[in-house]
Formats: C-alpha cells, sequence, structure tokens
C-alpha cells in the first residue's frame, strides 16, 4: 500500500484517505484533538466519539454545511473504501487512538501522538503487530526520560502545598488540551481547588463526561489576586493580577526535561512529565509493534530514524512538514 | 556530592539571589571543614582553587568519548543531544542515567577523581577514568561534578554569592569573606580558615589575580562637590592590567582575570628587574614617541597568540603604572592613595602615569581636553586619602569620558548579515545587566571589522542556544563597546530602553558579560538626558 508524506499531511491514494491532514480535504482520520491533528472542516471526518466530540466543539459546523462523521471507537472496525480500519487505544489526550489499516494483505499502523505509560487522564496505549509502522518522534532522544504519572502527580502535589505553605501562589503551566486537564484533576483530586485558565477550562467537560473527577474547580478570573493555584497555558504569566515575586511557577512538560527550559518559559521549577512518549517508550513501541518498516513523523526524525536504521530496521523520516507539535 | 546536587538544583528553582545563597548556606551549615572546602570549590564551578596552578585538560572531546563509552551512542547522536541540552554536564547525567550503577559519590572521592585526571597525561587514561565514573556514580551527582570540569553551574550562582552564603554559614562579614578569596584566590582555603576564625591570617598570593578597582562614570563635571579634594590622571585607551612580579618572574592578568602574559614578550622584560614581590596596576598600551596609539593599532597585537619580532617592532608596547597592590609582600589596599603613589614613584618606573592635584571645575574641562588631545580616552579622578577598594566600583575614582561615552554590553542574539555578510552572524542584539540577568537595550549592524566579525561568528555558532530562521540566541559572553547618540524608553525592549543609533565601538575581549554596564547605568543616562 503506497503512503505519501506530503505538506497538508498523510495521504493514502489507494483509500483515498487522508491521516491528521491540515487543511480541508475529502476523507480525514483524526488521531486526537490536538489542533495540529484534527482540524478544518473536511467532507468526511473518522474519528473515536470524545475526538469528534471535541473537535465540534473546536470546529463548530457553519449554518447549512454538511459534514459526515463517522466515529468508530477503540477496538471497533470500519469497511472504507475496501480496506479495514480498526482503532486502537493510544495514550496521548482524551480520546487519543491510532488507526490500523489493513488493505491488500498488509497490516499498517498510525499512531498519531503517543506515550506507553499511563497518563494521568485518558486510556492506555494498545499495541497490535503490524507491518509498517507510522510513528511519531516529537522526543525520539535518549535524553528525554520521562516521569511516571504517578511520580509527575507526587510532584505537582508537592510543588503546590511547598509554595502554599511558603506565602505563594503556585502557578502551573500546561497545555491547553491535555497537559492542563491532567493537572487540574491531579490537584482536585488531592483536595487542592484551584482556578483554571480559560482554554484548559473550557474542555474540562469533556473530561468529566468521561467521569474524570475535578471536585472544586473554579474558572480563574483575571482581575482577582488569587491565593489558591492557578492553572494557566504557558506564557500567560506577566498577564496575572498576582505579583510576580508572590507567585512560583511550574512547567509539566516534555520540555521540562531540560534545565533550558527554565529560562525560556520562565518557569521556577520543571516537571518533566509528557503526553508523548519518552525515548525509551518510544523503542519499545517500535519493538512491540514487530513492523519491518517505521515511518518517522514530528520531532528528531533524521536522529531516530538513523539510530533504527542502525539497529537493522527500515527506517526513515518521512518528509510531512511538521510545523508546530502541540505537547 | 548528592547533598550538593540537590542544593544546587534547588539554586536554579529559586527565584531571587538572596533566596539561592540562603539555600546555598543552609547546606554549607551542615558540612564538615573539609567537605566544606571542597563543597564552596565546587558550587563556584571550580574543581580546584582559583589560584592553583592545575588544570584537569579535560575538553568535550574526551567527555563525548567516554560518553560513547558508556551508552553505546555515536558521537553524531550524541552531538544532537549536546544541541538541545547546551550543557556538557547536563547532557552526561540525562545519557548516562540509563547506564549507571546510581553510586553515591562523596565530595572526597570527587576531589580525588579529580586529581586522578589531572595527574593523568594521556587523554585515553582520562577517558577511562570518566567511563568508569559514568558507570558509577548516580547521574545528578554526576551532572554537577562534570559541571565543575566544566566550569559553569548555570545556576545562577556566582562565586561573590558563594562568599556570601560561607560568610552566612560561618557567622563572617561577606566583606571579610570576599577579601580573603580576593587575596589568596583559595576559596577552600578561605573556607577552612573562616570555620577557624583565621581569616585575616590569609594573606595575598602573588601571581593570583586580585580584582581591579573600578571607576564610576562622572556624567557632569558640576557634580562633583570638592574639586579639590580629588587627584586627576588621564584615562588611557588600552588594555588595563595588573602586573605581578617577584624575583625577575612576571605575570600580566587582564581586568577579566585572565592572564596575558605571553601576548607582551617585551613588558615582561622591562618589569622582570623590579623588587618583588610587587603588583601594579597600569595600562598595557601601544606606545610611540612619548603617547599612546590608538586601541585599534594595540588590538592587532592581541589578535596573535605568537608574537614575532616584526609585531613587535611595528605595535611597540609598554605597561603604563598607575596604582600599587602589593609592595614588599605587603598588601595595599589600605593605604592611602598618596601612600601608595609615593612607593609607586619610589621603584623608578620607566612608565608612570602622570597624576597632579585638581583645583577647579574649570581645570576638569581643560585637562579633559589636553588628554583628549593626547589621544587618551578622558580622565580619572581619585578621591585625595583613598583606598584601593579591590573588586568595586564605589565612587572613590571617577572617570570622564566623552559626553555620552560609551556602554559595555553583552550581545544576547545574532543575526546573518545581508549582501556581503549573507554568510556570517554580522547584526547583534545586546543587552544590559539587571542582577544575574541581561536585558536587551538595542541592536547594532556596523563598527567591527570583517575579520572580527568572522571570528566572532565563529563564538556565536559555539554558543547558540536556539535558533530561529536567520536568528541565533546565544549565551551571554561576548562583550561590547557601543557608542550611542541617545537612550530613549523602548516599550518593546525589556529594560524599558533603547539606544539611538548605536554603533559597535570595539569588542571588549578583556571583559566578562558580568562587568558589561547595568540597566540602572542606562536609566541614569536617561534621566540624565531630560534635564
Ligand atoms: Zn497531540
Amino acid at each position: 500500500m503506497e503512503i505519501e508524506f506530503r505538506p497538508e499531511g498523510i495521504y493514502i491514494p489507494a483509500i483515498d484517505l487522508w491521516l491528521d491532514p491540515r487543511t480541508p480535504v475529502g476523507h480525514a482520520w483524526l488521531s486526537h484533538a490536538h489542533s495540529d491533528h484534527a482540524r478544518g472542516l473536511h467532507a468526511t471526518v473518522i474519528a473515536t466519539r470524545i475526538t469528534a466530540g471535541i473537535y465540534r466543539h473546536r470546529w463548530p459546523l457553519p449554518e447549512g454545511r454538511a459534514q459526515q462523521v463517522l466515529l468508530i471507537d477503540p477496538g471497533q472496525t470500519l469497511e472504507f473504501h475496501g480496506a479495514r480500519l480498526t482503532a486502537l487505544r493510544a495514550a496521548h489526550i482524551l480520546g487519543a487512538a491510532q488507526l490500523l489499516i489493513e488493505y491488500g494483505g498488509e497490516r499498517t499502523v498510525y499512531t498519531g501522538d503517543i506515550k506507553l505509560a499511563e497518563p494521568i487522564c485518558g486510556w492506555a496505549t494498545e499495541i497490535v503487530p503490524c507491518d509498517r509502522l507510522i510513528v511519531e518522534s516529537t522526543f525520539a532522544l535518549p535524553i528525554y526520560d520521562f516521569l511516571t504519572a504517578a511520580e509527575a502527580q507526587r510532584r505537582i502535589v508537592q510543588f503546590a502545598g511547598e509554595s502554599m505553605a511558603a506565602g505563594l501562589v503556585p502557578v502551573f503551566l500546561g497545555y491547553g488540551l491535555g497537559r492542563g486537564q491532567e493537572i487540574v484533576h491531579t490537584l482536585t483530586a488531592a483536595g487542592l481547588p484551584c482556578a483554571v485558565h480559560g482554554a484548559i477550562a473550557g474542555l474540562i467537560p469533556y473530561y468529566e463526561a468521561e467521569g474524570i473527577p475535578f471536585p472544586g474547580w473554579q474558572p480563574y478570573e483575571r482581575r482577582k489576586e488569587e491565593t489558591r493555584p492557578l492553572v494557566i497555558t504557558p506564557g500567560r504569566q506577566d498577564s496575572l493580577a498576582v505579583p510576580a515575586a508572590r507567585t512560583r511557577v511550574a512547567l509539566v512538560s516534555g520540555w521540562a526535561a531540560v534545565d533550558s527550559a527554565r529560562a525560556r518559559s520562565g518557569a521556577d521549577v520543571l516537571i518533566p512529565y509528557s503526553d508523548h512518549a519518552g525515548f525509551p517508550e518510544l523503542l519499545a513501541i517500535v519493538e512491540q509493534s514487530e513492523a519491518r518498516r517505521i515511518d518517522i513523523v514530528h520531532g528528531y526524525a533524521e536522529a531516530f530514524a538513523r539510530l533504527l536504521r542502525q539497529r537493522g530496521w527500515e527506517a526513515a523520516a518521512a518528509g510531512t512538514a511538521a510545523g508546530e507539535v502541540q505537547v | 556530592m548528592k547533598a550538593l546536587a540537590l542544593c544546587a538544583e534547588a539554586v536554579a528553582a529559586a527565584p531571587g539571589r538572596n533566596e539561592k545563597i540562603a539555600r546555598v548556606a543552609a547546606y554549607l551549615e551542615t558540612l564538615e571543614d573539609e567537605d566544606l572546602a571542597r563543597a564552596v570549590l565546587y558550587l563556584s564551578g571550580r574543581a580546584f582553587p582559583a589560584s592553583d596552578r592545575r588544570k584537569l585538560s579535560v575538553g568535550h572531546a574526551t567527555l563525548r568519548e567516554a560518553l560513547v563509552r558508556v551508552t553505546g551512542w555515536d558521537l553524531e547522536m550524541i552531538a544532537t543531544c549536546y544541541r538541545e541540552v547546551g550543557d556538557t554536564g547536563e547532557t552526561v547525567a540525562l545519557l548516562v542515567r540509563r547506564h549507571t550503577a546510581g553510586r553515591e559519590m562523596s565530595l572526597a572521592q570527587a576531589e580525588a577523581l579529580y586529581e586522578q585526571l589531572e595527574q593523568s597525561r594521556r587523554t585515553a587514561q582520562k577517558v577511562e577514568l570518566l567511563a568508569e565514573a559514568f558507570r558509577s556514580f548516580d547521574w545528578l551527582q554526576l551532572k554537577y561534578f562534570v559541571k565543575g570540569i566544566t566550569g559553569n553551574l548555570r545556576i545562577g550562582l556566582q562565586e561573590k554569592m558563594v562568599e556570601e552564603a560561607l560568610a552566612a554559614a560561618t557567622g563572617l562579614s561577606a566583606e571579610a569573606v570576599r577579601g580573603a578569596n580576593n587575596r589568596s584566590g583559595d576559596l577552600a582555603r578561605v573556607a577552612r580558615a573562616a570555620r577557624g576564625g583565621a581569616l585575616a591570617s590569609i594573606e595575598a598570593v602573588l601571581f593570583h589575580p586580585l580584582e581591579f578597582m573600578l571607576a564610576k562614570p562622572l556624567d557632569r563635571v558640576g557634580d562633583l562637590a570638592d574639586p579639590a579634594e580629588w587627584w586627576v590622571e588621564d584615562k588611557y585607551d588600552g588594555i588595563r592590567a595588573q602586573a605581578h612580579i617577584d624575583a625577575g618572574r612576571v605575570r600580566l592578568f587582564t581586568r577579566g582575570l585572565e592572564e596575558t602574559t605571553a601576548a607582551f614578550p617585551e613588558v615582561i622584560l622591562e618589569l622582570a628587574p623590579l623588587p618583588g614581590p610587587l603588583v601594579l596596576d597600569g595600562e598595557i598600551l601601544a606606545w610611540r614617541e612619548g603617547r599612546a596609539l590608538a586601541f585599534s593599532v594595540l588590538q592587532q597585537r592581541i589578535a596573535r597568540k605568537q608574537v614575532s619580532s616584526k609585531t613587535m617592532t611595528a605595535v611597540p608596547v609598554i605597561f603604563l603604572a598607575y596604582d600599587l597592590l602589593l609592595w614588599r609582600g605587603e598588601l595595599q589596599f589600605a593605604m592611602p592613595v598618596e601612600e601608595r603613589r609615593r612607593r609607586l614613584e619610589g621603584l623608578g618606573l620607566r612608565y608612570l602615569a602622570p597624576q597632579m592635584r585638581l583645583a577647579s571645575h574649570s581645570e576638569i574641562e581643560e585637562r579633559f581636553l589636553a588628554a583628549r588631545g593626547r589621544g587618551n580616552e578622558g580622565l580619572i579622578l581619585k578621591r585625595a586619602g583613598s583606598a584601593y577598594e579591590s573588586g568595586k566600583r564605589g565612587g572613590n575614582w571617577l572617570k570622564v569620558k566623552r559626553p555620552y561615552g560609551t556602554l559595555d554590553v553583552v550581545v544576547t542574539a545574532a543575526e546573518q548579515g545581508h549582501g556581503r555578510r549573507a554568510s556570517v552572524l554580522s547584526d547583534v542584539t545586546f543587552a544590559v545587566r539587571s542582577d544575574d540577568r541581561f536585558l536587551n537595550v538595542g541592536k547594532a549592524y556596523s563598527g567591527l571589522t570583517d575579520e572580527e566579525i568572522r571570528q566572532l561568528t565563529v563564538l556565536f555558532k559555539a554558543t547558540t542556544v536556539e535558533r530561529y530562521g536567520r536568528v541565533s540566541l546565544l549565551r551571554p559572553e561576548v562583550v561590547l563597546e557601543v557608542a550611542f547618540d541617545g537612550v530613549q524608553r523602548s516599550p518593546r525592549h525589556k529594560s524599558g530602553y533603547a539606544l539611538r543609533f548605536p554603533r559597535i565601538v570595539r569588542w571588549r575581549q578583556d571583559k566578562r558579560p558580568e562587568e558589561c554596564d547595568t540597566v540602572e547605568r542606562v536609566r541614569e543616562l536617561y534621566e540624565a538626558s531630560l534635564e
């Protein structure tokens, strides 16, 4: 089965299907609802129920426009243009899924964004054997080796507790979809009600609908000098009503694995926890897939492909314009 | 090293200077004497004391080779990782995490290992020692062990702050600790003496650079309350230097406390016969027919590692003395300027900067113009009866430079030039200091020679932290002197100010980034311009 790595996304001509296209197309598989993966109004969208829900929230259908939405939840299959598509759980953000494409006797898996370790919110990754694997490589260097969910949660709660004990307001930096909710869930579940910035707060209902509790969170009010922990998106520190001298800032991100993240993000404390796989997890995903052929997208594709080739795989960095990766 | 590494990590995460110092002090208090001596060294990013002649001679290539051995990653992968991390110690730590037995390294073991590395003559031996350490010890401890080799912890902790922490931990004044470290260049010895209450017994060590006394700018001559209370000398446009002399041996140090002896053999010959132990403060100048030549002439000498007799004839150089730091083995810091001058004159030096007593405000103007006429930069005023305040810019020395003068700034970003300069990083963004941060105040495109730009491009590439298209963000290392036509407020710059029409006067290879001008200085200039 031929696969084309184009600037607009990954395209499979034999079944006329796009994987996470960046511009509007005919038929699109959306692996998860991050805006660098699920964007634009395609004629047909295939996704999990949760991903389709958040996608609709972010890309409302204009009056008079029609769109076909085909839902496949993990484990379910869909016959599509002569191929058999199966969604597989991916640990990344709520609703994330891999896609198994069986066509002409060949099994291809597209991981989308993924990690192997248990996430704080969401489901664990399911790996199935395949012939060809298309995998991401956001953190495909051996320096990236992240905290487990349990350890990250311990540090999040500890940081909040210590900061408040010192009379300071703990501020967490996390992206709008995924990390942000994981932090809020961790804090509130530990009995630390927090104030949550708009972009993160707006998507909490989707998590609550899946049974993830956020007891006592409140939306962040711009002009209020908070004393509770704040969860905001990176780069928003400067707009806080609390003076910077009264805050302590923690960055919860894969990029926090490296000390220079402190200068870049303005955070005092780094908590290296990601919704992408660290290097050892990525290698494990590749190994467990039993695939012979590995195509690598997003990130350190060249370095990772080179390494896999040295170890005997048929591996190549795919020529997609990876663009911004949301973490 | 475990407690030291945890302390260093906490320091990196601590927001302010005082908080960082408090954390170090709390850690130092827990240590017994020998460990205290080791810890203060390692926390200031040194494997050995500053005045210690031993050198580790462990380069990045050696460290990477040891990494290859231990991790199995090839050099290309290690280089890619290093580019992401930007620090060798941290790269080592992150890469060995899954390859080390994770044993604890005591401070005594770290010391022994530094010594073994220093004593190994062959690179292969050093690689073997490092590889063994990488396999054995806990990764976080290795991070700071290796930072001790590369010489910079990058946790926002300057040696001055370690001195303050040591003072706090031993109940002594920061002034006393700083003075003892300045005299001896041996913070480990200072730490031991501090515990024993014997700081005063620490004597000056020859051939280790002492901190220079610095001058404050005098922006308006009228600000000087009593002109008759000041001595005046020309301010020379050369390289400020300190000459250490004893028994025919001479070593020269620049303001950045770097040694520059080899570059000026004729100065060494000239100074060698003087009676030691002696330390002079003065200026290295290109000199012909009784007057200093332009700095750009002197620069032709600095650029060369090896000095040929041809360049020595083409650019003759002298050491012009103007102060005295050590005389007959005795430190002169506490002596009044008049007594230092008397002793300086008694040495029978061939080149001694003339000094006069000032009488009036109008005389400053006259002397300033005369100094400019002699090709010098301006004037230095020294307050009558004042001591030599090593390492300070306390106001007992004042400098009078041309209106608006110049600022010493540090380069924080460089951009590819256009046209002829498309292949080099010729456009620079520069910053001034605010505590331990650097805040941008402008951008300059011109003023350097092609050769300087070429050299700087190499340096910029090596210190690039991040790249955005044509722009490279740099570790602040290169200091430039910039001239400008004024200061204006600028919401675009984090400093709040921008220099108007800045142009580069010269590359200050003799200055460290912590020595560049401050945002307070820019504010002063701005406020002065409003009047
Ligand atoms: Zn994603």
